[in-house]
């Protein structure tokens, strides 16, 4: 079976970006279920469509990341979430996983670095 | 609060920044170059497509990336974006504003806190920020393309 992914980030470029890396040939248990610009969106889609896994922004507009993740712990506490932001400092890494995020992936990041977070993300 | 405006050695974290994008996201080195004051008390922006992060907590004022169509175009094409609209490239430029900032947070610490960005095309773009020190560019240049870091910054002096 198949992990369903979610993408949220407020830049279509870097949804794009991630979209296109689920053709690489270590993801092919990954598939897109919904695509989101901001947290409230995000939080809409995915009681609706119920991820295995997302990818989470944190600087965005409406409701960031920060808040979403922590109403997405309480409703969809198997979805495991992986941030993905350029907000590089350690307390807010630390903020993110204490509410509920499972892993952290800095921007700008490689290619190699996203598959790699992914794939240990639902290990 | 009391205010000190920004030290070559915090301008040097942004150059970091840059270099640490350019390297990460396009494999292509960008040539980082020496960072100047801005004479004008209210710098404007001056190139194609411009993005700009508005910061407060422990600071005051803005972030800016400006940057020419071709250079961004050529990001895009790195990325693998087939799509190369106007949109795009505000998209990108706000973006890239966005992950340099943050980059910074990694040295200021949490206290920078970034807004989500706000992206214009070339004229009309003031720089309206409410830091009152000297506003730096930090000129760049990646293959035949340059672009600027414009950081307007004050920072809460501790203690």
């Amino acid at each position: 079976m198949k992990h369903k992914l979610m993408i949220v980030d407020d830049s279509m470029i870097i949804r794009n970006h991630i979209t296109r890396l689920m053709s690489d040939p270590r993801l092919p248990q990954f598939e897109i279920v919904g695509l989101a610009g901001d947290g409230e969106r995000a939080l809409a889609l995915a009681k609706e469509r119920r991820p295995d896994c997302i990818t989470m922004d944190l600087t965005m507009p409406n409701m960031d990341g920060e808040a979403c993740i922590e109403q997405l712990a309480a409703c969809l506490p198997e979805t495991r979430i992986l941030v993905v932001s350029a907000l590089a400092d350690k307390a807010t890494a630390l903020r993110a996983l204490t509410k509920g995020a499972h892993g952290f992936v800095h921007k700008p990041f490689s290619d190699d670095a996203l598959v790699t977070s992914l794939l240990e993300l639902m290990e | 609060m009391n205010f000190r405006a920004l030290t070559p050695e915090d301008i040097e974290v942004f150059s970091e920044a840059i270099s640490n994008f350019f390297n990460l996201m396009t494999r292509q080195a960008a040539q980082v170059k020496t960072a100047y004051v801005f004479k004008e008390a209210a710098p404007i922006l001056w190139n194609d497509f411009n993005g700009l992060i508005q910061v407060s907590g422990g600071f005051r004022g803005s972030i800016a990336f400006s940057a020419p169509r071709g250079l961004l175009n050529e990001i895009l094409i790195v990325m693998g974006e087939a799509d190369k609209t106007d949109a795009h490239f505000l998209d990108i430029v706000g973006e890239i504003a966005n992950q340099l900032s943050g980059r910074a947070r990694k040295h200021f610490g949490e206290a920078l806190d970034i807004s989500t960005p706000i992206s214009c095309e070339r004229d009309g773009f003031p720089l309206h920020t409410t830091a009152q020190g000297p506003a730096y560019a930090i000129p760049l240049t990646w293959g035949p393309y340059e672009a600027h870091l414009v950081v307007h910054l004050d920072l809460v002096r501790k203690g």
